[in-house]
């Protein structure tokens, strides 16, 4: 990801400590906004590592303290880190995601986490993942493409949000 | 005297809790129905003993002769069932303290095996091995369901004896009667469907798909029993007792009640009864003190308690059925094996 952040044409007559301090901040303050998602975590866990894009999340996210679940969502690959993703697009089935991702871990699911708070289409995130989701994920599944997609379905592990 | 005084004096008398689920007309009715169910068995269920931790009872199915047969402070129990021959108990044990989630339970904790009036309990395992266990025929082996697959695992030598692939099950496994099919909750089409499996082929038939649960069967191995909370309710909805054909032709209901969940369904071991709890809460209260264990003539389903004005539209032959009320608990079973209390 190029950061493009520059401070190109500033008036002459400002004096320099002063163009210092504001070129700091705006550094500062772009270097704060790019990220590309990539902590200990992301990097290590799961078989599988990518930078994907959130297309489309079909129905209603359920946010019912009662019930457990993994709601599938479609995702356009951008860059794939570890492991061998074959299609552009994936199809993620993320836990309980009406909860942000630091605090979602439970008693079901206890190694899974991120730093995504907020699940919108058009964010793209960078996911360590496993597949088939059935072989790590034991629990009630939403699925809105059933039937529709014959893909294998990814099981979300960490999901960290990308900036750009 | 009357009988109901005469009941209600034998009641207090020996501490039973028996309150019948429909007042006035149904006082008889209720009467009638815990003097036919008295002496048939034993109820074995979870509830909260007065160390405030979650243990294992056992009461007649009129609700006397109530007693805790774990008595266990540093513990907590919940999931009992009997073996078929009605002589051991199965059940989870928790660790102090442990919240008991409804959706949860079977993975979680150690698996315990006792005698059916509670002594001699076992450890079989560690910290949420054998998940969902559950007996076989014989007793003499238990199936589990796990993340790789379903395992039949030998009681004996604890060795895994066969595995299947659990095709999208993912809680609530029971084996049946005659051996011949597991029954679940699964991914099919959409979760929490309730689903059958045969054990030989690993084939699997959705049974009834939508908001559907906790299924266990019927003592013929033909038919399954399971809550199910409809569409088409006034918004949230309420879970109703439900029971089809294990080929999932012929779904029906058993007994709903609007302004309550029903869980906890099961069967005496001739069929002939229904047990289930009634919640004002949905899940059926195991992650506070359970709600109170009903039971019902099979004969008079379908069934609808309180005015259900909503329910009855939707079931206009329905029943007002005698329903006795007894203690709170959670996920009770059901043996007419004579060995189940010291007196």
């Amino acid at each position: 990801m190029k950061l493009i952040c520059r401070n190109a044409s500033m008036p002459y007559r400002m004096n320099l400590p002063l163009i210092a301090l504001l070129a700091l901040l705006l550094s500062a303050s772009c270097a704060k906004k790019a990220d590309t998602g990539a902590d200990a975590d992301v990097t290590t866990r799961g078989s599988i590592e990518v930078t994907a894009r959130l297309e489309e999340i079909r129905g209603d996210l359920i946010d019912d303290p009662m019930y457990d679940y993994a709601h599938v969502m479609k995702y356009k690959v951008l860059q794939v880190h570890r492991g061998q993703v074959d299609t552009e697009t994936i199809y993620v089935g993320h836990y309980n995601p009406a909860e942000p991702r630091a605090g979602v871990a439970d008693a079901r699911v206890q190694e899974i986490g991120g730093n995504v708070r907020q699940f919108r289409v058009g964010d793209t995130h960078r996911m360590a993942l496993e597949v088939p989701i059935d072989d790590h994920y034991m629990g009630g599944i939403i699925n809105k493409y059933f039937g529709e997609v014959d893909d294998p379905i990814y099981w979300a592990v960490w999901t960290n949000r990308v900036t750009q | 005297m009357s009988t109901k005084r005469m009941l209600l004096l034998v009641a207090l008398a020996t501490g039973i809790i028996l309150v019948p689920a429909v007042s006035g007309a149904q006082d008889e009715g209720a009467a009638q129905l815990a003097k036919e169910v008295g002496g048939k068995g034993w109820i074995g269920y979870a509830a909260r003993g007065e160390n405030g931790t979650w243990d294992l009872f056992l009461m007649r199915p009129d609700g006397s002769q109530r007693r805790n047969i774990t008595n266990t402070p540093d513990y907590e129990e919940g999931g009992p069932r009997f073996s078929p021959d009605g002589q051991r108990l199965l059940y989870r044990r928790f660790p102090k303290g442990t919240v008991i989630h409804h959706d949860r339970w079977g993975f979680q904790g150690d698996l315990m095996i006792a005698r059916a009036d509670g002594s001699e309990p076992k450890q079989i395992g560690g910290d949420r091995e054998y998940p969902w266990a559950s007996w076989s025929p014989d007793g003499k082996q238990i199936a589990c369901l796990t993340m790789k697959g379903i395992q039949i695992v030998d009681l004996e030598t604890k060795k895994v004896v066969r595995e299947l692939p659990r095709k999208g099950i993912y809680q609530q496994l029971f084996w049946s009667p005659d051996g011949q099919w597991f029954c679940g909750v699964a991914n099919a089409r959409i979760m929490w469907t309730v689903v059958r499996m045969n054990v030989e082929t690993g084939e699997l038939n959705i049974v009834h798909e939508f908001q559907s649960c906790t299924p266990d069967w019927f003592g013929d191995s033909k038919h399954i029993i399971y809550p199910c909370r409809p569409a088409g309710q006034n918004g949230y909805g309420f879970t109703q007792l439900w029971m089809s054909d294990g080929g999932g032709k012929e779904a029906r209901m058993i007994y709903g009640e609007d302004g309550f969940h029903i869980y906890g369904g099961a069967l005496s071991p001739d069929d002939r009864y229904v047990l289930f709890t009634r919640c004002g809460a949905d899940g059926g209260g195991s992650e506070d003190s359970g709600a109170p264990i009903c039971v019902m003539r099979m004969s008079d389903a379908p069934a609808i308690a309180g005015p259900s004005p909503a329910l009855r539209k939707v079931h206009p032959d329905a029943k007002d059925a005698p329903v006795l009320q007894l203690a709170d608990g959670w996920e009770p079973c059901w043996t007419y094996a004579e060995t189940g209390a010291k007196e």
